[in-house]
């Protein structure tokens, strides 16, 4: 009886991860197909190819420039991550183990100011950042999805609010300044929040496609991102086309962020969790 | 400025900050000597009589810097801020020497845009300046009491110690003015003009039009459907918000207990083979499922050859030989949410594995001891926890959903096409949530003016819920609970 | 400090302006402009100029302006070129070409990618940003040009842009009587191909036939219902009209009149046939590589797809004609060319409108079907026994005498794709002028509310 349950719930839990594999499978299998467009008619390739991957990775055409574009990505996703994952943890400090005139106000503002539709805010950013020169360029880009990151400090800070006071005081006792007690103290004992800070910014490069369109409007392809590239593939004069090198892409794009996902799932549980108490 | 310093300069302890904020500067300016006075003037000279020449040179750097700004930039930007500028485009090609003439047109929205930056930086200039009066009338008194008057290297040192916040805060803060504060000032003006497809600078200006444009969003007049949309389209978006929350929400707890179960084996596989699901970009994921479900794709064909499609055919669900997943109203508002439970329910249950592994075990035993079932534990320990640390976290997902661009946009765009000619009218559709209506507004149809009216109201009802909800949700300050 | 530079430029360059420039714009494209200074300035190189130019000059004094342009132009030329994905590499070597032909002059031309379809979206946004010159498909003239996004053609130098080309594509080209755009292809409209193992050369005639024909072979007929585009092959057999009034920015339409209700219903009569499909160019092209479709109205940018699929079967014609309210009807056609534009905020003006010209002339029109096989909107290259034997562009030919132009204003979009939409969908018979009616009210919409 109990082992017939358990069958059972294994048996589900086997049927919901492969509903959520079939997209992927998908993914996976057009991109090895040797036909360029969308097949409906079989779920697997007639004709299995690695020509996709050939296009992607060495055969750049003036649709496919994968190699500039994910070096494009890549150095735009490591300045933002390094940046926004220093503003975060400098705001959460600040907001979290100091005490100062106006904190309680400077926090509700930012949580008000979050609460304004990004995509309105869009062409306004645009134009600021176009009046001090740097659109067009992944310098702009950085800003654009760091400099506001200021904002997103509430997890960090749940995180931090869960530090016991005794430890800061004790390094006060011993004469150690707030910019040490953050450097030595906290720093290390938030590395699994960091962590998942660390993952959530990097991949914000990736997954956005509408700002870049917007910021690297100059229609040189060599300035892109993967993500404007590849859904430039899908645009309806190029689709049937490349259809299956969008999907060869796609999947180059995810097995760097698989792993990073798997090998830090620890830390992003431990570091969600411990944030999201006060949320 | 510490607690006893304070209090020595108001007389009266218990006012308002903003009042006190005032009457210290002018408690200031009447009891300061000399060099205080004079700081109304030279901002530096108050700081020069108490010896820390660095701090002001540095104030005196800032006043001239400011004096200038003012009149190179600030001025000339905010003479126009009235109208928003007078002067057409006008260009004239010369067709003997190939070269343009233009005039010296302006150009409404970067004047706006100044304005607006201008605006700010007055308005941070005459803060730092009634700080700097209470500042130097502050090193007065405490130099009138003999008391220690900082060094600039005290000063700096200072900047890491008990005002170590100023330094950790400087530089995000100005982040957040240049990518949320300014933009959001501006969008908010340009709610209040008539910048649209007919008034689009560099050619051609736009100007004040006070409350029309709200008043045109909640009057339906003959030619514009807009108050129609924007009911139609917020119902939808306050649906989607829910369901979108509460789905993944649920379906993350569910799925984590099934996995964290006692009796689940290699429970890190089963974890790892949902991870895989949401580490593709979602961008990725959205525009594969989009052609994976599109009429005449790939689950329409496996469909329609098992039968299914015949069988919804017959109960009625579907009219024409294909599924019309993305395409129908019904079918693409089910599917929306299904799909996005596909795209949430993993990062929820990686945060409800984390929130389960801390629960606390003793309850859930003497209740077992109790002689509770599984569903008596659930219902009474389990959940309630979960809700008390996932609050807060559920309430911004829900304003987040409110927000939610990439799924709506990338699985609708170009695929969804809406019967409803009233909300065509006015360039909206069904699934549209606010954001993605006030998208293509923009994007497409460069109605920047309603596009702003829907984003300021957008903002209005995602601030007012925040707030009833938090201080219905969080009773007193939990900050410290832990600590 | 540099605008008043300006201002006090422009007010010489005004009156010069009136002088030469404004009174000659009429006449400009046919003759030289009439300016007596710079003439006696230039006359000495006039020549040498007549000389450089490998077209053969319009006249003396346009072929002294780019002398003067190249005399006065001292430094790189920096310009930016838009194209279409597909086009890159074609684009790329025209502008080798260009740079041969101007050898005195240090060029840095860079290609960009910017579709032709979507160009109007990225140009509006920031204008001031976008490249020099640009591709774009000839239903964007009119936001562009009210959006002062395009160079008036006001003078042409290498060649007669009005005359050279076909009357449609001018028209295409132009608001009124000024022409704002370069044509560069006269394909971009759609027709019709089919399967020939399915249809006769007769069958395709009517669409009637077509559909019985399609019905015994149980394959399907693609139309892309959801679009103001392909509606009009329609409504304009039906005889009606929607254009946009310049004067008042609104969309003039005729849609809900008798003769669009008769229109509305033949074609709700057609889809519920269930052989004429309403299809999204994706699936279209899918089901033509399936089998499943045997004939769809569509464009060049799907022919190769249905050229590949059916092979030797591969027919391209002209649109059937329609029973509308018991009538035969000719199906009209959209008119379209891919133009190719001028930035007016471009720093070199006058470069980019010699580079438009030379990506517009007849040689790279000829190239440009030689090497993607557009059909070219000049009417010395759309002669050639080439050209004629292509059958897409032979069906395009045959469909431009049917052909209209579409000259709408932005709130025609939206209303006419849910129309489309929900044509394709069979309503009753008595509900379609309550639903034209309302798209109607959508279309004629204006972009302002009419102060109260």
């Amino acid at each position: 009886m109990k082992n017939a349950k358990v069958v059972i719930k294994h048996l589900f839990l086997l049927f919901l991860a492969a509903i959520w594999l079939v997209p992927i499978l998908w993914l996976v299998v057009t991109a090895f197909s040797a036909y360029k467009g969308i097949n409906i008619s079989h779920f697997f390739p007639e004709e299995w190819s690695l020509d996709n991957f050939r296009q992607v990775l060495v055969e750049p055409d003036s649709v496919v420039q994968f190699g500039v574009w994910f070096k494009n990505t890549l150095i735009i996703a490591i300045f933002t991550c390094i940046i926004s994952t220093l503003f975060v943890v400098m705001v959460s400090y600040a907001m979290s183990c100091m005490r100062f005139k106006g904190r309680k106000q400077i926090m509700n503002f930012a949580v008000i100011l979050n609460m304004f539709p990004g995509p309105l805010l869009m062409i306004a950013i645009y134009f600021v950042m176009k009046s001090i020169g740097l659109t067009n360029s992944h310098i702009g880009m950085i800003i654009v999805y760091s400099a506001g990151s200021g904002l997103g400090y509430l997890i960090v800070k749940g995180f931090m609010d869960t530090m016991p006071v005794s430890l800061r005081e004790a390094a006060k006792l011993e004469g150690a300044s707030e910019a040490k007690i953050f450097v030595s103290v906290i720093i290390p004992l938030c590395k699994p929040i960091i962590v998942y800070q660390i993952i959530s910014s990097f991949l914000v490069p990736w997954g956005d496609f509408v700002f870049a369109k917007l910021m690297l409007n100059s229609g040189n392809a060599k300035d892109w991102t993967v993500a404007i590239g590849l859904y430039n593939m899908l645009n309806k004069t190029l689709i049937n086309r490349y259809f299956a090198v969008f999907c060869a892409g796609g999947l180059l794009v995810s097995i760097p962020i698989a792993i990073l996902f798997v090998i830090m799932q620890k830390y992003y549980v431990a570091g969600i969790t411990g944030g999201s108490v006060k949320g | 400025m510490g607690k006893d310093v304070k209090q020595m300069t108001s007389g009266t302890k218990e006012r308002p900050a903003i009042i006190k904020f005032f009457t210290d500067f002018f408690d200031a300016i009447v009891k300061g000597d000399l060099a205080v006075k004079l700081s109304l003037v030279f901002m530096g000279a108050g700081y020069f009589a108490r010896k820390q020449i660095i701090k002001g040179i540095i104030m005196m750097i800032t006043e001239v810097v400011f004096i200038l700004t003012c009149i190179v930039f600030a001025a000339p930007n905010l003479a126009k801020f009235g109208t928003l500028g007078t002067v057409q485009y006008e260009q004239i090609f010369d067709p003997l020497t190939m070269q343009t003439t233009v005039d010296d047109y302006d150009n409404s929205f970067m004047i706006l845009l100044y304005s607006v930056i201008a605006i700010f930086f007055i308005f941070v200039f005459v803060l730092l300046y009634i700080h700097n009066m209470k500042e130097v009338y502050r090193l007065q008194l405490l130099s009138e009491q003999g008391k220690h008057v900082n060094t600039f290297r005290e000063d700096i040192k200072d900047m890491f110690g008990k005002k170590f916040h100023i330094t950790l805060l400087t530089l995000p803060t100005l982040g957040v003015v240049l990518m949320n504060i300014l933009p959001i000032m501006v969008l908010v003006f340009v709610a209040f003009t008539n910048y649209d497809q007919n008034h689009m600078p560099p050619n051609a200006l736009f100007t004040w039009v006070g409350l029309k444009n709200f008043k045109s969003l909640f009057s339906n007049s003959m030619t514009s459907t807009f108050s129609y949309s924007f009911g139609k389209v917020l119902g939808w978006t306050i649906i989607w918000a829910v369901f979108a929350t509460f789905t993944t929400f649920i379906g993350g707890i569910l799925l984590a207990m099934l996995i964290n179960n006692k009796t689940t084996k290699w429970p890190k596989m089963w974890r790892t083979l949902f991870i895989i699901a949401i580490a593709v970009p979602q961008f990725v994921t959205l525009l594969l499922v989009r052609n994976f479900f599109a009429d005449s794709g790939i689950v329409n064909t496996i469909c329609s050859n098992i039968g299914l499609t015949g069988f919804l055919k017959n109960i009625g669900l579907v009219s024409g030989e294909y599924i019309p997943f993305l395409t129908s109203p019904g079918w693409a508002k089910v599917m929306i949410i299904i799909i996005n439970i596909w795209v949430g329910v993993p990062y929820q249950m990686l945060i409800a594995t984390g929130v389960l592994m801390n629960i606390p075990t003793d309850q859930i035993e003497s209740a077992r001891i109790d002689g509770a079932n599984k569903f008596q534990i659930f219902g009474h320990i389990t959940m309630p926890y979960i809700l008390f640390i996932q609050g807060p976290a559920l309430i911004t997902d829900f304003v987040k959903n409110i927000n939610n661009f990439n799924v709506i946009y990338l699985l609708t765009q170009d695929m969804y096409f809406t019967n409803d000619q009233l909300l065509a009218n006015s360039h909206a559709k069904e699934v549209d949530l606010l954001v993605t209506w006030l998208f293509r507004l923009t994007n497409e149809y460069y109605n920047y003016k309603m596009a702003s009216v829907i984003g300021i109201i957008v903002f209005i009802i995602c601030a007012a819920f925040t707030i009833i909800s938090f201080s219905k949700l969080i009773k007193g300050d939990r900050e410290e609970a832990y600590q | 400090m540099k605008k008043k530079l300006l201002s006090v430029l422009l007010c010489g360059a005004m009156v010069a302006g009136c002088l030469t420039g404004c009174g000659s714009k009429s006449e400009a494209n046919t003759e030289a402009p009439a300016a007596d200074e710079a003439a006696e300035e230039a006359a000495d190189t006039t020549d040498d100029a007549a000389a450089d130019t490998e077209e053969e000059a319009p006249a003396a004094d346009t072929a002294s302006a780019v002398d003067n342009l190249i005399a006065n132009t001292s430094g790189t030329v920096t310009l930016r070129v838009w194209a279409g994905e597909e086009d890159q590499e074609v684009t790329q070597t025209l502008i080798d070409g260009f740079k041969e032909k101007y050898p005195e002059v240090t060029f840095d031309i860079t290609v960009g990618v910017e579709s032709e379809s979507t160009a109007k979206d990225t140009i509006l946004t920031d204008v001031e940003a976008a490249a020099d010159v640009f591709t774009i498909a000839d239903d964007q003239v009119n936001d562009l040009v009210n959006a002062g996004a395009l160079q008036e053609v006001s003078a042409t130098y290498t060649f007669d842009v009005k005359s050279e080309n076909s009357e449609g594509s001018i028209a295409a080209a132009s608001i009124g009587d000024k022409l704002y755009a370069y044509p560069m292809t006269a394909d971009n409209g759609y027709f019709m191909f089919y399967d020939a193992s399915v249809f006769s050369e007769e069958d395709v005639a009517s669409l009637d036939t077509m559909i019985e024909k399609a019905k015994a072979a149980n394959k399907k007929i693609g139309f892309q219902a959801p679009s103001g585009w392909y509606l009009e092959s329609f409504f304009g057999a039906a005889g009606c009209t929607c254009v946009l009034n310049q004067e008042t920015g609104v969309n003039e339409c005729d849609w809900n009149s008798a003769n669009g209700v008769a229109a509305a219903q033949a074609l709700s009569d057609y889809f519920a046939t269930g052989v004429f499909v309403n299809m999204q160019d994706a699936e279209m092209a899918t089901g033509i590589t399936d089998g499943s479709v045997c004939a769809a109205v569509n464009g060049v940018w799907n022919a190769q797809t249905a050229a590949d699929a059916w092979g030797e079967n591969y027919r391209a014609a002209k649109l059937p004609t329609v029973k509308i309210g018991g009538e035969d009807k000719q199906l009209r056609s959209v008119i379209g060319c891919k133009l190719i534009g001028v930035n007016p905020h471009s720093q070199f003006v006058g470069w980019a409108m010699l580079l438009a010209e030379h990506l517009t002339n007849i040689e790279s029109q000829v190239y440009r079907f030689e090497q993607r096989g557009y059909g070219p909107s000049n009417i010395a290259a759309a002669s050639t026994d080439e050209v004629l034997a292509n059958p897409a562009v032979a069906a395009l030919a045959a469909q431009s005498q049917f052909g209209n132009l579409q000259r709408v204003g932005a709130n025609f979009w939206s209303p006419t794709e849910t129309l489309g939409s929900v044509l394709a969908e069979s309503p009753s018979a008595d509900e379609i002028q309550g639903i034209l009616d309302t798209a109607v009210e959508g279309i004629t919409a204006p972009v302002e509310e009419s102060a109260e």
